[in-house]
């Protein structure tokens, strides 16, 4: 190939970057951009950044885009209905509006640079290695303080073995909830609503071992299960007194459990 | 019987007060100067005379306060290797920047950096605070996510809870560590917006 080409050191933090190079370079004002000029120059510098195999980023075409409606708008002569009709603000204003917001914001970070930075140009002591939990309670600490802390204690967990899951004591067993329906039920032929019976409860887990212990008072033929029609009501009818010897209930499931 | 109708509460049995009535009132000054040294040099971050005076059961804050100027004014006079400067709300004890290229190298590993994107996120942020990304991809035209994750790793950044309009997006603000390492007292250090437009209009 024998294009010639400038090749660009400048590195462009986006598009408006580039733009107020561009701006800068061929030294017009802002306010008054000849928009046919700027968006020429822009294409051509997207085009070399294409003819050197760069990646050119959405939003470097998205403001080609803007630049080239901008031009037509220059270069089209309006008609005066529409310039009448026209409440909006011109979109050239805007643009000038946001490069020199930019050019400001660009200006207070190069000023931001020059101030003396803890870590480049003054330095402190490294903080002693010390668990930020023993930190004395006097010390500052704002919300962001907080927020380390618990990231410490989660890596702390973390260091836990991964494949251990404690199951909390459900604080009840399978005979006492048992003995519970069994009372609810009140005697042989005592009927209640299985829905009923849970509502009762207002723990999960009780009402997991509750259920269980149904389907297992069901397998003993203590109690009888009844429903109606497919997803209506279910029943539970006893078929023994709540005194019932129920240590066979444990033993099964002991039985179960074990094997 | 509530512990209201036990009289004076002692709220710290047992602790010393600082002698009031020194024998050699100039001693006892030179003794605060250094003391307060001593815990401007072991503090892990910025400590207000108030917190000093804590730790040295001293009762006056206002006395601490002046030992700390004169200390500051001592480091700077005296061309020492420290000083002592007020920021972040605070009391720092730090090196002097005459000597930064040599502690950099003492201490190894690589100097604070931050790229000129880095830097313009952090204008805006500073500026607009409580800002949201979209703000402040607004003013930068281009997408701020991945430096804006970077300043929130340094520290220098925080997520300032959410902003009550459509989407709940996340609002940024900086950090009392920003105050601290551009060696600003706080955000009013920064000059304002309207003085920055005035530099402009010139």
């Amino acid at each position: 190939m024998t294009a010639s080409w400038t090749i660009q050191t400048e590195v462009f933090d986006g598009p408006l970057d580039l733009l107020l190079y561009l701006v800068k370079r061929d030294g017009v004002d802002i306010r008054t951009v000849p928009m046919a000029k700027i968006a020429d120059a822009y294409l051509e510098f997207l085009d070399q950044m294409k003819e050197l195999n760069l990646s050119v980023a959405s939003d470097y075409l998205v403001m080609a885009a803007t630049l080239t409606h901008l031009k037509s708008l220059e270069l089209l002569p309006r008609l005066p209905t529409l310039i009448a009709e026209e409440d909006q603000e011109d979109p050239r204003e805007t643009l000038a509006k946001q490069l020199l917001e930019y050019e400001r914001f660009k200006r207070a970070a190069t000023e931001l640079d020059q101030h003396i930075l803890q870590g480049r140009d003054v330095f402190v002591r490294n903080p002693e290695p010390v668990a930020s939990a023993d930190r004395p309670v006097y010390s500052p600490i704002d919300a962001f303080g907080l927020l380390d802390l618990f990231y410490d204690l989660l890596a702390k967990q973390n260091e836990e073995p991964e494949d251990q899951h404690v199951i909390p004591d459900s604080g009840t067993d399978v005979i006492t909830c048992c003995r519970e329906v069994l009372l609810q039920l009140g005697g042989i032929g005592g009927q209640m609503d299985l829905r009923d019976i849970m509502a009762l409860l207002t723990r999960a887990d009780h009402r997991v071992v509750t259920f269980i212990g149904v389907l297992e008072m069901a397998r003993l033929q203590w109690v009888t299960v009844h429903q109606t029609e497919h997803l209506g009501r279910v029943s539970v009818i006893a078929l023994v007194a709540p005194d019932a010897d129920l240590s066979q209930v444990s033993g099964e499931v002991a039985q179960e459990a074990a094997g | 019987m509530s512990s209201k109708d036990g009289g004076d509460v002692v709220l710290f049995p047992g602790l010393a007060p600082w002698s009031d009535t020194p024998e050699d009132e100039h001693n006892d000054g030179e003794h605060l100067i250094s003391a307060v040294e001593a815990l401007l040099f072991a503090a892990d971050e910025p400590v207000g005379s108030g917190t000093l005076a804590t730790a040295l059961e001293h009762p006056d804050p206002i006395a601490v306060e002046r030992a700390i100027h004169e200390l500051a004014g001592r480091c700077a006079s005296q061309s020492r290797g420290v000083e002592v400067v007020r920021l972040a709300g605070g009391w720092r004890m730090r090196t002097g920047p005459a000597h930064a290229d040599a502690v950099r190298l003492l201490k190894g590993g690589t100097p604070l950096r931050l790229s000129k994107a880095a830097l313009e996120t952090l204008a805006v942020v500073a500026y607009r605070q409580p800002v949201t990304r979209a703000e402040i991809d607004g003013v930068r035209g281009v997408g701020s996510g991945g430096v804006l994750k970077g300043l929130i790793e340094r520290g220098l950044v925080r997520i300032a809870g959410r902003r009550d309009e459509p989407g709940q997006p996340l609002q940024y603000a900086t950090t009392r560590t920003f105050l601290e390492t551009f060696s600003l007292t706080g955000l009013g250090d920064l000059p304002t917006l309207a003085e920055r437009e005035e530099l402009d209009a010139e």
